[in-house]
Order: structure tokens, then sequence, then C-alpha cells
């Protein structure tokens, strides 16, 4: 689950360097709120146990203990950190030239800390989720034993189909960290970090593509074209996604201009061609409608590969086309009731915390641009860089108005969706375990 | 598969050197031996004890050490077609400048471009439409298709689709459905290929390519990184739709190997030995895997058996390393105008190819320069002036006509045909070009 914290372990374990030693190397990245870091296992540590040391959390729809239980069902966190990957040379590399960047101001450090220290800011269980659903759904009498995981209730293509999930999620998480140097924009003309940055570009550009070549092996190698196609289509989702609408000279999105868009939009949500993974996602349909476009551009860098990978674990299975459809709109749904969760999470508390941000296009400020058309003149400063933006002012206006009921009433209606797609599956300790994180996620 | 191309990259290594050994000794080993005894070598503990005996080593030592009849066969076979009433230093220029075919001349001249005419002639406009079906995002578009434009030599799709029908002649099996297929995988080649040069171009902020703005310097370098990504995709897409695992593999091989390369593109070797080895695997990984496994991927879809794909991989990665060696030869003597991009771009981006290997051993104060990557200042002009002094660029020439006389070998395995024959012209295209 925690790659990043496998090439810095396989640092350790070649370099014979001490754990102090790797502390302070990180403490440079950030030097407040670092766990302490003194042994392999409490490094290896999930974002559950980590966390439930810290608070004490109802008991009730506890998030850290719904994704731990999780993780035994499937017999998941152990598997992940494979031999394979510790021992590869390509991220013995990677390590090593990371900690060249560590104190540069480069974006993939930030990334990098970012999945090492997972809080539940981040939904780093995407391979669970795909090991759950595989499991819920079972598998078609025709599979022969070799091909089973018995103890853990899965097949080992699918556990390489969630290893894949990751590595491709997180291969799109490094390639965004590169930063935009062309000569026009402010980076590209500051001189002092000129070099850092560019060199923090060439590792962040090579292990995404590290991570994608590994994981069009992986695909080959289950011999199943649907599941390429169907894998290789979230990956151009993806790359797809970074282009939509208008953004900062650091591709930052910002939403449209209130009334770009004259003619009236399609309300109701539009979904991939099932018939054609080739057809990308009909976004123009949607946009100027705030509640569809939020959830389009979100399928696009979240929904998509969720749903996908769950879809595909299901082929492999040899499960039937229904259920590999409900597969795809539980990976959609529950990733869109995730994300509107986040999105939410900025307008909590009644202040925004010092040099806190969100995302332009979160739902609560898509809402608001549509309730109230003014806010746009907040925003237009973000057109150089989204940095620029008063985000105060943006905060306690959309408090004042009905954007966050309506981003609440979004997330209930997916994970209302979520929810009931679950009940197409037989009742097993996967599904509880599914239906546990959803309810969760719905308490955070 | 891992297993056969493994030993792909013993032989790299350890060919090249039996070939040059081969031609200073006047000693002909019949090759088909030689190659079937590297292949079923055992790859484990051959591959470190081969790399040792680098071509490097035994170049230099048999043209420092052995007799001078055999220099001058070395040197006669470099010279094949030049007045020499030039001093020394030019020669070196003018050898690698020549245009006459190297090879023994072929009773008709093919020329691969026009007898593929009908695989070739709307070959980028179909990638562009396929690049095009799959986004609605007009500037992804623009960006994914922009090396798509026909300016680009089309190396790859062209030898893919000349091995392909040159072996659907020799299996005597060919259809349209066939050859359909097969030019998916030369889409796919020229596919991957640009992707690479569009990841390189974020990463080596380069302002030039194919005399044209890169596309790092026209727009943002996250779309442009995310463009890279895209043109993977849909190219795998494309693929995944010939419903063969077997050419998936293989196809996937490319990939794992380009990114190794990169990788290995970044460190450097201590000793002057692991060095060569280092540039050679590297060679193979960023080049010359593309080209041996594409052709590979369209014999597994003609159903050739292993031996005859074999042949097909083995022609693709010696015309891929003496391309690559070719082009890093004409970094150093080509104009900026014939290249689209400026000279000694490898040295300044700190890399040590092969002409700066092979000079090494005449010009030792090259060594540290390399090790630091020509970082510090006059570097760059003191290596190129030292590369041009010794015989560097007559060596990596040399060794590169080796890789392509062993592709024209392999390639005269296969029936004769118009494509078999076009083959054994890309070979001299590729030790002839001028860019």
């Amino acid at each position: 689950m925690n790659r990043v914290g496998a090439v810095i372990m396989q640092q350790m374990l070649r370099q014979r360097m001490q754990p102090r030693q790797l502390q302070r190397c990180l403490e440079q990245v950030s030097p407040v709120e670092q766990p302490h870091l003194s042994t392999f296992t409490q490094l290896r540590c999930t974002s559950a146990s980590a966390a439930n040391n810290k608070q004490v959390t109802p008991p009730r729809h506890d998030w850290n203990r719904a994704v731990s239980e999780a993780e035994r069902i499937v017999g998941y966190p152990t598997s992940f950190l494979s031999l394979r990957w510790l021992l590869s040379d390509e991220i013995a590399n990677v390590a090593l030239h990371l900690r060249k960047l560590v104190g540069s101001a480069h974006p993939l450090m930030k990334t990098a800390k970012h999945l090492l220290y997972n809080g539940k800011n981040t939904m780093q269980a995407w391979g669970l989720i795909v090991l759950l659903v595989s499991k819920a759904a079972g598998h078609a009498p025709s599979i022969p034993d070799v091909e089973q995981d018995k103890s853990a209730g899965v097949l080992h293509s699918q556990r390489a189909l969630a290893e894949v999930t990751e590595m491709i999620r997180i291969s799109h998480l490094v390639h965004n960290s590169v930063v935009n140097l062309q000569s026009g924009t402010e980076a590209g003309q500051d001189t002092t970090t000129y070099d850092d940055m560019s060199f923090g570009n060439k590792i962040g550009l090579l292990t995404g593509d590290y991570l994608l070549g590994h994981s069009s092996a992986e695909l080959a190698n289950l011999r199943n074209q649907e599941v390429s196609e169907l894998i290789s289509s979230a990956v151009r989702d993806f790359s797809e996604s970074e282009f939509i609408g208008e953004r900062d000279e650091q591709n930052n999105p910002l939403p449209f201009k209130p009334g770009t868009f004259q003619r009236p939009s399609l309300t109701v949500g539009v979904d991939f061609n099932e018939h054609d993974v080739m057809t990308p996602m009909p976004i123009g349909q949607v946009m100027g409608n705030p509640e569809q476009e939020w959830e389009c551009r979100n399928i696009l860098n979240a929904g998509s590969l969720l749903g996908k990978s769950c879809q595909a674990s299901l082929k492999l299975a040899g499960q039937s086309e229904q259920m590999q459809r409900h597969a795809y709109r539980f990976g959609k749904h529950l990733a869109l009731a995730w994300q509107a969760c986040l999105d939410a999470e900025s307008f909590q508390s009644p202040t925004l915390p010092p040099d806190a941000t969100f995302s332009l296009v979160s739902a609560p400020v898509l809402f608001h641009l549509e309730h109230d058309p003014s806010l746009y003149k907040l925003i237009e400063p973000g057109k150089k860089s989204v940095d620029l933006v008063d985000y105060n002012q943006i905060h306690k206006e959309i408090l004042a108005g009905p954007a966050l009921a309506k981003t609440k009433e979004l997330q209930r209606k997916h994970t209302e969706a979520a929810l009931g797609v679950l009940q197409h599956f037989p009742a097993t300790d996967a599904r509880q375990a599914l239906e546990n994180i959803i309810l969760a996620m719905q308490d955070l | 598969m891992a297993c056969l191309s493994t030993s792909g990259r013993v032989a790299c290594g350890s060919r090249s050197h039996k070939l040059i050994c081969r031609l200073f000794l006047n000693h002909s080993p019949h090759s088909r031996q030689s190659s079937s005894q590297l292949l079923t070598g055992d790859t484990t503990a051959g591959h470190p004890r081969e790399y040792r005996a680098t071509p490097n080593q035994q170049l230099a030592r048999s043209f420092h050490g052995l007799t001078l009849g055999i220099n001058q066969d070395y040197l006669n076979l470099l010279q094949t077609s030049h007045s020499c009433s030039q001093p020394p230093n030019l020669r070196s220029h003018s050898s690698v400048h020549t245009q006459q075919p190297a090879g023994p001349v072929r009773e008709i001249q093919i020329d691969p471009y026009i007898i593929l005419d009908d695989e070739l002639k709307y070959f980028y406009d179909d990638v562009r439409d396929l690049l095009q079906s799959g986004t609605s995002q007009p500037e992804l578009d623009t960006i994914a298709c922009y090396y798509f434009d026909g300016q680009g030599k089309a190396l790859r799709p062209m030898v893919t689709m000349l091995m392909a029908k040159a072996l659907n002649y020799h299996l005597n099996n060919e259809s349209h459905q066939l050859v359909h297929k097969q030019r998916q995988i030369a889409l796919f080649s020229e596919m991957v290929h640009s992707a690479s040069l569009v990841h390189d171009d974020v990463i080596d902020q380069s302002d030039f390519r194919r005399g044209k703005p890169s596309v790092n310097a026209l727009w943002n370098h996250k779309k442009v990184t995310m463009a890279g990504d895209y043109i993977l995709s849909i190219a795998s897409i494309m693929i995944s739709r010939l419903r063969s695992d077997d050419v998936t593999i293989v196809l996937s091989q490319i990939l794992t190997d380009l990114v190794q390369g990169e990788f290995m593109q970044l460190g450097s070797r201590e000793t002057e030995n692991e060095r060569f080895a280092h540039y050679l695997t590297k060679t193979y990984r960023k080049t010359a895997s593309l080209i041996a496994n594409a052709l590979k991927a369209t014999a597994v879809i003609a159903q050739a058996d292993d031996n005859v794909a074999e042949v097909a991989f083995q022609y693709g990665r010696n015309i891929g390393l003496a391309f690559q060696l070719v082009d890093d030869m004409l970094d150093f003597v080509s104009s900026t105008e014939q290249m689209g991009k400026p000279t000694a771009a490898d040295l300044k981006l700190g890399l040590a190819t092969a002409p700066v290997l092979f000079a090494c051993e005449k010009y030792p104060e090259l060594n540290p320069m390399v090790m630091r990557r020509f970082s510090e200042p006059g570097d760059v002009e003191r290596a190129f002036e030292l590369v041009h002094k010794s015989h560097g660029l007559e060596q990596t020439r040399f060794l590169a006509k080796k890789h392509c006389n062993e592709a024209i070998r392999l390639a005269q395995e296969l029936t004769e045909s118009p494509y078999q024959k076009g083959l054994q012209v890309v070979a001299d295209l590729v030790i002839n070009r001028m860019k």
C-alpha cells in the first residue's frame, strides 16, 4: 500500500542507513508532524495504527478500523510490499535521486510525503477496494484452483490487478508533480530553483514512466486483452482530466467564467460508452452544470480508474457483464462520494486554517458560483497562479451560501448509490467491510 | 519471454566482440553456430562474464597490438570510398560523411519506402485519426499529434512493415487481415517512440527537435507529460484490440526496457570496461528493444515459429544498435541544420556515447570528464576536440557496420523477396545516413 515507504526502506537496507538518519532526512522535508520513525515496523505502519496511537475515535464507523479490518479480510498490506519491489534496481535509483531533492521545494517531495504519511485525507485504499469487490463478487466455478489465493479468497490475477491499480494511480500523482518550467512562467524564470525543479521533473517523469511501464507488463501477463484495454483507457482518462477547462500557469484547474455556456447543458449525468472504451467522456455536454461538470471532472481523475479496475477484476473472475457493470458503478460512486467528502472537508471549520487552500473546482466552489456568479471576481486573480487567490474570502462567502449543504447532499447521493449497487453482491464479510468503509467515510 | 530477451542482451555485448575478433583474426566461425551458442548459453552465469571482454577493449587491443596487415585491413574497410589525399585529422570527418553504399552494391536498388507505399502513405494520417478519436480535448489532441507531422524518418514503421511482409512471404501466408494487424504494430512502434520523445523533451529541456520548436517550448510541461501518457494509453488500447496475449507481452517489454534505459542514462560506471557494457545495454534498451520487439511481434502475429521470430528479433536488435551508434556518431559530425537539433547534444547532456568511450583509449584524460559528466567549463569543447583527434568516430562507425552486416546476414535467412531485399537495403541506409 505504501510504496514510497518501500522505497525508503529499501534505501535503508542498501545503504545500511540508520533509521535516525532517515528520520533526519525526512524532517528536512517538513519539520512538523512527523511520526516517530525508529523501527522498520513503524515505518511500515498503516494509517490505521498511526492514527490509533494518536487519537481516541468514536467507536461507531471508525474509518481507520474499517480499513484495517478490511485489510485483514483480503490479506492485503504484506503482499504489496513484495520483494520484487524492494529489490528492483530502478526503485533503488529513484530513492537515491529523491534524496538529492530533499530540502528542495519540488512538489514531488510533497507527493512522496503525501504517499508516505497517508492520513485520512488520501484515498490510499484503492487496491484494497478492488480486492474487496473481487472477494465480494467471488469467481466463476470454472477457474482452476492454482489460480486462486485460497486464504484471501481472491485470484492471483486480481491481486496483480489491484497492484496495477495503485501503480497507475501513483504514476499519475507523480506525473502531476511535474513543474511547468516554460520560459514565460514564474517557475521557469526563477534561476535560484531552476536546477532543482528541472532535476525533480526528470525524476518524477521517469518514476511515473517506470510505474506505467511496469503496469503495462503486469497487465500483459494477465493474458486478458479486454482487461488491458479497459485499464489502458483509465490511463487515457487520467491524462484527459488535466486538460479540462481553464488552467493557471502550473496547470491547476480553474472554474469556467459563469455564463460561458449559453445553451442549457444536460442535467442528467453522462458516463462512458459501455461498448467502446476508445470513446472519451462526452464532457462537453454537461459543461456549465455544476454538479454534472464536477462529476465528469472527478470521474476522469478518480472514478474511472477505480470503477474500471473493479470491473476488470470481475472480468478476470469470469463474472457476468451485468456484475461487471455493477462493479464499475460501485467503484465510480465510491470515488465520487470520497471526493465530495474531501471537497467538503475544507469548509467544515468556520475559518480556513492558515496556509490551507482548496481546489477552485471543488464542489462547494462550483455550487457557489452557480448561486452567486459574482464570486468569480475573487477567482480571476488565480489565472496566473491559484496561489494569488484570497482563499479566506472565498471560504467566507461559500460558508454564507448553500454550497456546503449541496456538497453534503452530493456526497450522500453517491454514498447511497454505492451502497445500493452493493446490494447486487452476495452478503459476505467482504461486502460488510465495504459497507463499513463507506459508512465510516460518511461520518468523517 | 524474459529469457529470450535477456539472451538478446547478453549477445549484444558479446556478439559484437566476437564479430570484431573474427574480423581481426581473419577467422570466420560459422555465425549461426555462434549465435545459437549465445542464445542457449547460461544467461545468468554468462551475463557478467561476457561483458567483461568488451568490444572497446578488444578493438583497441587489436588495433594497437596486432600486426600491421590487420591494421591496414581495418583502415581500408573504413575508407572504402573516399580520396586519401587529406590530412589524417580531416580524414576522420570525411570517412563518416560518405554517401556511397558501404556494402556490396545490390543488383537492383530497392527503395523500401517505395515498395511500402501502400502501407506508409497514410501512416501518419492514421496515427492522427486514432489519437483524435480518443479524446474530446482539442489541446491534448494537438500536443499528442505534434510529432506525427510526417517529417520524421518513419524508420521504425518502415522496418516493421518490411519485416512483416518479408515474413509473410517467407511463411507463404499473407492476407489483408494479417497485414492490417502487423501495420497496427508499426503504428504502435512509432507511437511509443513519439511518446518517449515527448517525455524526453520535458527531461532534456531542449528547444528544438526535427527542425521545429520542441513540445516543451510550446506547451505547459505538465500537459506535455500527460500527452505522453495519453499517446501510450491509446497505443496500448490499440494493441489490446489485436486480442493476442503474446503480442501484448512482447510489446510491453518495450516499455519496461525504455524506462530502464533512461534510468541507466542517469548513472555512470566507474571502470572503462563496465562503462562500455553499460553503454551498449543502455543503447539496446533505449533504442534497439523497440525495433527488435516490434519486429518479433509481427512474427508472432504471422504465427512464425520461434526460430523465425528470433531472426526477426535479432535483425531488429542489430539494426537498432547500428542506428543508435550512427546517431551517436552523427552527433559529433553533423551540422545543426542537418540533424534539426544542436550538435554535441549528448556531451552537453553529460552523456558519454561510443565515440567518447572509444576515444578514452587514446586520451585517458577523457576519463575524469566522463565521470563528472562534462560538467566543468570547457569540458564539452575539449572532449569534442579529442574525439575528433582520436579514431573514436571510425571505431563507432565500424561497430555499427558490424551490426549492419549481421542484420544483412539474418535477413538472408529469409526467403528471397523484394521485402527481404529491402531489409538488406535498410542496413545500408542506416550506416550511410546523413541525418
